[in-house]
């Protein structure tokens, strides 16, 4: 999943959400759904990925 | 035979002879295809003058160091430029001849301007000619994706802007990743065009894995920037399909590649500060959507709360007021119910006790008639049944009367009646009959009163008065056969 997706659909859903447009339950479920995003989001931005590396490493030789 | 000259006395000739055509100096245009400085500061130049790719003309030329050490400078600071070979240059010669070492142009000063324009000339026929092939935007039209993580980079690994580049994007405060590979390549000279292109061809190779290209080098009060000005490498640059970020580390004007790159920024450390804030605004933007659903969410339920404690207090309240005021009716109309009852109860009480009263005086009243009425009807009762008893009893007497007399002539007449059917009966009982000598003929108990169903040899009995005898028959005469009407 790219940056822009993660965040086109966290938008989306924080638009719903500003609008009403979801009742109590969609809610606890879309917020479940904007945390995991902004989680991989986080994660990809902030830790190391060993896939990335390998093929840096490959570069080298 | 003419005059024999010995090589000196020819050159020194050649040399009387160019002093007397060229005297002082004169202005020329030529391009600086070699240059060296020695160790005492002097500066040794070929100059040449080129019809497309030919050399046409040739000369070497000289800056006495006392010179070179003020031109260099000026010229340096005035263009931006290295005082290099490959420039072109408007330089006020002197024509040397040194019989040893042949002719030479003695540079005594220099012309700034003339370089510069002649560099932009150049820039202008670059930037025109991508223009006209429609390429010039390509690479500035590329999307940069939201956070460049994966950079190519290309520079010289020794260069001291690679380093500061490195350094700066590693030590971000976010702590954002970045993942670099350097491609190396000749950041200055004659090497640096083909090095660069080479470079940006290996990266092609991981087009799919970068994100963003950087083409950084050093700065310095100065630098040669006559690479960055090449037809070749700005073509490739825009044919490119990632985006090229520039750090060149010069001040002055744009160069061609500068102009055609995707992002251009002064120094190394500013290309990495661009993709840094680049990333630093997608990880803020990230907290403030946290924050945003968070607080969304938030007010979301809060107002859903609000409105269900809304709703839970209206109930209350309108279901209280509803208890209320059906109570209220309730209680008016039991008070009511309650006086009408009393009302009623009264009224009939009252009523009842009038009703009560006049069935008591019309009871009275009818008992006293009712006592007359009887009182008188016994009387005449009394009058009629002594009168009918008295009737009936004399009506009686005259049929007991009549009765008797009837009952005398009736018994009388049947004593009568009596006498004469015991006569009668005398005369027919059987026995008198068979006393008087007639008989009476049975045959089996039977009584036979026809010869009819007598046959010859039957036994009959005979009855008489006085007893039977038994006999059998041997003659029947009459019409016995016939049936009597028995």
């Amino acid at each position: 999943m790219t940056y822009n997706e993660a965040i086109s659909e966290v938008e989306e859903i924080l638009e719903k959400i500003e609008n009403e447009e979801l009742d109590v339950d969609e809610l606890a479920e879309k917020v479940k759904r904007v945390s995991t995003l902004l989680k991989i989001c986080k994660d990809k931005l902030l830790k190391t990925n060993e896939q990335v590396e390998q093929i840096l490493k490959e570069m080298e030789e | 035979m003419e005059q024999k000259l010995t090589l000196f006395e020819l050159n020194q000739w050649i040399k009387d002879a160019l002093n007397t055509a060229i005297p002082g100096t004169v202005w020329v245009v030529a391009e600086v295809s070699e240059l060296k400085e020695n160790r005492n500061g002097h500066c040794y130049l070929e100059l040449v003058e080129k019809e497309g790719n030919e050399i046409v003309a040739r000369a070497r030329a000289t800056i006495w160091s006392y010179t070179y050490r003020i031109l260099k400078p000026y010229f340096e600071t005035t263009t931006g430029q290295f005082f290099t070979h490959g420039l072109k240059v408007l330089v006020q010669v002197s024509v040397e001849y040194h019989p040893a070492y042949g002719l030479s142009l003695n540079i005594k000063d220099i012309d700034p301007a003339y370089t510069v324009g002649d560099m932009a000339l150049q820039r202008k026929e670059i930037v025109e000619r991508l223009q006209n092939e429609g390429v010039f935007d390509m690479n500035r039209e590329l999307e940069l994706p939201l956070v460049p993580q994966k950079i190519a980079v290309i520079s010289s690994k020794t260069a001291a802007g690679y380093q500061d580049f490195i350094n700066q994007l590693e030590n971000n405060s976010p702590g954002i990743k970045f993942y670099t590979h350097l491609f190396e390549a000749y950041m200055q000279g004659s090497e640096a065009v083909p090095s660069i292109i080479f470079a940006l061809d290996r990266i092609f190779e991981y087009e799919d894995f970068f994100d963003a290209v950087a083409i950084i080098r050093g700065g310095g009060a100065t630098a040669d920037l006559s690479s960055f000005d090449n037809y070749d490498l700005a073509f490739h640059i825009t044919q490119f399909p990632l985006p090229v970020v520039t750090g060149i580390g010069h001040e002055k004007d744009d160069t061609i590649i500068d102009l055609v790159a995707h992002t251009r920024m002064k120094t190394p450390t500013a290309v990495a500060e661009f993709f840094i804030s680049g990333a630093e605004r997608f990880y803020e933007r990230l907290i403030a959507l946290e924050e945003g659903v968070v607080q969304v969410t938030r007010e979301t339920v809060d107002s859903k709360q609000e409105q269900l404690e809304g709703i839970a207090e209206n109930i209350h309240r309108f279901a209280g007021a509803f208890i209320h005021e059906k109570t209220r009716q309730l209680v008016k109309t039991g008070n009511s119910l309650h006086h009408e009852v009393n009302r009623f109860v009264f009224r009939k009480k009252y009523e009842l006790n009038n009703l009560k009263h006049d069935l008591h005086s019309a009871f009275s009243v009818w008992k006293v008639e009712k006592r007359n009425s009887i009182d008188r009807q016994k009387g005449i009762l009394k009058q009629v049944v002594h009168e009918a008893l008295l009737n009936e009893t004399t009506g009686f007497n005259r049929l007991k009367e009549l009765t008797r007399h009837a009952s005398d002539r009736f018994l009388a007449k049947e004593q009568e009646r009596i006498v004469r059917n015991e006569n009668l009966i005398r005369l027919l009982n059987p026995e008198n009959v068979l006393k008087r000598g007639y008989t009476l003929t049975m045959k089996e108990g039977k009584i036979v009163k026809s010869i009819y169903p007598l046959q010859i040899n039957d036994e009959i009995e005979t009855r008489f008065s006085d007893g039977t005898v038994k006999s059998k028959i041997t003659k029947k005469e009459g019409d016995g056969n016939k049936k009597s009407d028995l």
